[in-house]
């Protein structure tokens, strides 16, 4: 009960700055409904081939919640943990009695819930302007899965904080998003690259996260594959960066 | 469990512990106690592992080899139970929170929590506790890291040179709150550079040189090894360098064209006695070793001791 009041400590404090963060907010909530409204507001609501009868604006809702929710989780946790561990605050918090893993877990909670209001407003905006209507379970199953999905990226963004220091965070990062993003098909439907292209990006983690919503809107339940894939991602970031957190406690 | 009589039990204990970076032994083969409310300062030129040290007591770092125990535990073991608190010089704070909020944080975080109230109006901090955290000068940061390190009822408090970026008033303000601390039975270590901090404050002192321990005395002790005198002046004519080897309390000679520096461990007969030599020393300057000189006065007091 201890170690959970303390968590959550953390955790509440991480929200308040975050919130606190105007640049911040702005690009985990406002960009990805920008996006979304310049990218599908002008399409009609065609389906898509080889996606099993999804509209461009029912891919696109889903995409862009989860390039939001990917947004939120990703940049803010791999650049500040590499700032906190320069500026020494991941030493000092190493001397409370907050377990090692505390910080991380703190990280990633506080992440998905800042990436919460980033998926509601894509729903909402997609609902009230390219009218996509479905029913009231799948509108929660969505929000349910694309946040538990983000899960998978927050520990990215740990694992990418302890590796990269300083200037090359951010560079780091960014080739990582976008490469995932656009590979991923998380901006585009990957039905419209080459072949062998397809082949690779069937097995990236932000192809099965879009995967998720997507076999929702159709009305049905993710595909076993890409829960497995989420899932393995999670299992090797997590691991990843639990183990460069605790090569770091080595030469902090 | 109970916090035992002053004196009598080892609540840090370093057993032969090293630690090298590359090619650079940091800390050499370091073998100490520290008993339970002793005030004990880790004094030493940068560089002379004082840091090092502290990072090992804290598991900060882990020993290339020998042990480490805090309260008979391993140092997380002994953090995690809330018995440890700590100020370190590398130690940032987190950005974008107030003061109160940081303080709160480390007192919600504590097992034995003080109140934040307390805490704050303690670290001198009450009336800045909504300032961001990022808007404060480097007083301020080292009273908020003092907070941090308070927050809650620890055994021992380890601060690495918590006086830096305190200007005078703050300094005195700083060492009378740390006095409260170990007046209350807690176990005090701090490093410092600063001989004259070591001697009001410490009750005990540890020369720490190139990783070694060089001394472990009272102030009073040190101040005797480290107490050596440089004196210089100027002579005019030849200088008859065999007269000025036969003054009393003489350590270190060198002449350089008219001009002659002493080292004396008495400056008071060595200068009696210069006068007594029938010489009209000219421009006569007295003044204390640096803590660098001092540190090579007593290595080599203890290199002539041990061979």
């Amino acid at each position: 009960m201890m170690l959970n009041l303390s968590y959550g400590a953390l955790t509440k404090l991480e929200i308040t700055r975050t919130l606190r963060n105007r640049k911040f907010m702005f690009f985990s909530v406002i960009y990805p409904a920008g996006l979304f409204l310049v990218i599908a507001g002008p399409q009609d609501n065609t389906t898509i081939q080889g996606t099993g009868g999804l509209t461009l604006g029912a891919f696109y809702m889903v995409a862009m919640a989860s390039f939001g929710a990917l947004t939120a989780v990703l940049m803010g946790n791999s650049e500040r943990i590499a700032k906190e561990r320069e500026k020494g605050w991941v030493r000092q918090l190493r001397l409370t009695a907050l377990p090692g893993r505390g910080y991380v877990l703190s990280k990633i909670a506080s992440a998905a819930v800042v990436s919460l209001p980033s998926i509601i407003i894509v729903f909402l905006l997609a609902s009230a302007i390219k009218h996509i209507h479905l029913e009231v379970w799948q509108w929660l199953a969505l929000t349910g899965v694309i946040w538990a999905g983000s899960l998978c990226f927050a520990a990215l963004g740990v694992a990418i904080g302890y590796l990269a220091t300083g200037d090359a965070v951010r560079p780091i990062t960014m080739i990582i998003y976008f490469g995932l993003s656009i590979l991923g098909g998380l901006w585009l439907p990957t039905t419209t690259y080459p072949q062998w292209l397809q082949d690779i990006t069937v097995w990236l983690p932000t192809h099965a996260y879009a995967g998720l919503g997507q076999a929702i809107e159709l009305g049905g339940a993710p595909h076993a594959k890409d829960v497995a894939i989420i899932v393995g991602y999670f299992v090797v970031f997590s691991a990843g960066a639990a183990w460069l957190y605790r090569k770091d406690t080595r030469k902090a | 469990m109970k916090t035992p009589a002053p004196g009598a039990t080892a609540v840090v204990t370093f057993a032969n512990v090293s630690k090298t970076y590359g090619a650079v032994t940091a800390v050499d083969g370091l073998t100490l106690d520290l008993h339970a409310g002793e005030t004990v300062a880790l004094l030493g030129p940068n560089g002379a592992g004082k840091s090092s040290t502290l990072d090992l007591l804290l598991g900060l770092r882990r020993p290339d080899s020998g042990t480490v125990s805090v309260y008979g535990s391993s140092p997380q073991g002994a953090i995690a139970a809330g018995r440890v608190g700590a100020m370190l010089q590398s130690g940032g704070l987190m950005e974008g929170v107030k003061v109160r909020e940081i303080v709160k944080l480390a007192c919600d975080l504590h097992p034995k929590p003080h109140p934040v109230a307390d805490v704050l109006a303690r670290a001198g901090i009450a009336q800045i506790g909504d300032r961001m955290v990022d808007k404060l000068s480097g007083g301020q940061e080292q009273r908020v890291r003092f907070a941090l390190a308070t927050a809650g009822a620890n055994d021992l408090i380890v601060l690495d040179e918590p006086t830096t970026g305190m200007d005078v008033t703050a300094r005195q303000a700083f060492w009378s709150t740390m006095r409260e601390q170990a007046d209350q039975g807690r176990t005090v270590l701090f490093a410092t550079h600063y001989l004259e901090e070591a001697d009001a404050i410490a009750d005990r002192v540890l020369v720490l040189h190139k990783g070694r321990l060089l001394a472990d005395g009272t102030a009073a002790e040190i101040k005797a090894k480290a107490g050596a005198r440089r004196i210089a002046f100027d002579l005019e004519g030849t200088i008859d360098e065999q007269a000025l080897r036969t003054l009393p309390f003489l350590g270190a000679l060198t002449v350089s064209g008219t001009t002659v520096r002493i080292q004396s461990h008495d400056a008071d007969a060595t200068v009696h006695a210069l006068y007594g030599l029938g010489l009209y020393p000219r421009n006569l300057e007295v003044a204390g070793l640096g803590l660098e000189q001092a540190f090579v006065a007593i290595t080599e007091a203890e290199e002539a001791r041990t061979a």
